[in-house]
């Protein structure tokens, strides 16, 4: 259901300032408000604002975060691995959309203030970190591997060239959540509606010509919540990272259902 | 404890939603055809006075049109309003409510098409 406000305890307070260092040119200051929680303190979450001097590290958002942990502040926390855009861990909001940082150019920001905040509509863990259990658990929901009841073959399945094209697109997915946690119908209704990332997923084995279990497939979707909470609303399309189109992908869903009706 | 599996799978699907999807995008069509014609139509007839509205609806085409009408945006309104509840109530007065959709559409429809009968007969 709609929850428009925070509770008290999870209002976002003013927090911390860490001036520019001594010596740094004004010209290359900038200043970064990221979101802070500690669970333990038991403190309501915080934005701590730091001026840091841009020649000091690389040009994307990750050097930014890595910087501040590294020579500024070492009790920030958030996630993070392989710095290119493949595994899909430091999935943030930055400057108000989601994005992963390492693929995110600070340059592209005009804002005066560079905002940085966890995904939203997620429960915190720490700082930058979501908690993205149950958004994995809706991967997992959608069974995302090849099913089939005829007898595997001696070699591999086979595939023509123009049905292997039909999955780009929709296989590329890294499952940073950015889509899922940019979407409103996921916020009023995440426990229920299945969000962008699992539905695209749902479609790469929908649209498989090798996948045997279309019609379970269609079958667990076809729901008022799992699938049709999907109002096109193009969020996701919008912040995905790998420019990828869920919503196009939910479409198509629904046109199947509609197809399977006759 | 809940599992997360067992938080995102709950209590399966509903196997419905698909008529939904049809119904709410057939009758946006057919008001969009349906609409105009009948304000085209009603409105010609107001400019004949009293008798010449009665007339027009006691006829099978002014009749049929507005009966269609009716039905198409009764049915279309209350898909409408039944995905905003499905949208921001949840729990028991999600329920409630779409309980109560339902019935005012149909109250809504019932109250339309006696009218309807009433003036044509």
């Amino acid at each position: 259901m709609a929850q428009l406000t925070l509770p008290k305890n999870s209002t976002v307070q003013k927090g911390k300032h860490w001036p520019a260092p001594v010596g740094a040119d004004p010209k290359n200051v900038r200043q970064f408000r990221v979101y802070r929680y500690d669970p333990d303190s038991g403190e309501n979450p915080r934005w701590d604002t730091y001026d840091l001097d841009t020649t000091q590290f690389g040009p994307m958002m990750l050097h930014v975060i890595i910087y501040i942990k590294d020579h500024v502040d070492a009790t920030l926390t958030f996630r993070r691995s392989c710095r290119e855009g493949v595994c899909g861990s430091c999935a943030m909001n930055i400057d108000g959309r989601n994005t992963i940082a390492c693929t995110k150019p600070l340059a592209d920001i005009k804002a005066k203030v560079v905002s940085i905040s966890p995904l939203p509509h997620q429960k915190v863990v720490k700082d930058l970190v979501p908690d993205l259990n149950d958004f994995y658990a809706q991967h997992a929901a959608m069974q995302p591997y090849l099913k089939t009841t005829t007898a595997a073959p001696d070699k591999e399945w086979k595939q023509s060239i123009k049905d292997r094209e039909k999955l780009d697109g929709l296989y590329e997915c890294i499952l940073c959540a950015s889509c899922s946690t940019a979407c409103p119908s996921y916020w009023w209704n995440g426990d229920k509606y299945l969000g962008p990332a699992a539905l695209l997923q749902a479609y790469r084995w929908l649209v498989d010509s090798r996948d045997e279990a279309t019609g379970d497939r269609l079958d667990a979707l076809e729901d008022p919540f799992r699938l049709y909470r999907c109002h096109t609303i193009m969020n996701c399309t919008q912040v995905c990272p790998k420019g990828l189109n869920p919503a196009k992908a939910i479409g198509a869903i629904k046109q199947m259902l509609v197809e399977r009706e006759g | 404890m809940r599992t997360s599996y067992k938080n995102v799978t709950g209590l399966g699907s509903a196997h419905k939603g698909v008529s939904h999807y049809i119904k709410q995008r057939v009758t946006a069509v057919a008001l969009l055809i349906l609409v105009p014609l009948f304000l085209f139509q009603f409105l010609a007839s107001i400019t004949t006075g009293y008798e010449g509205v009665m007339a027009w609806l006691g006829s099978p085409f002014g009749l049929g049109l507005s009966f269609l009408v009716i039905s198409a945006m009764v049915v279309h309104m209350r898909l409408g309003v039944q995905t905003a509840i499905e949208d921001y109530f949840g729990g028991s007065l999600r329920t409630l409510a779409l309980w109560l959709n339902g019935f005012f559409a149909l109250v809504l429809w019932l109250i339309a098409i006696y009218a309807l009968i009433k003036i044509s007969f």
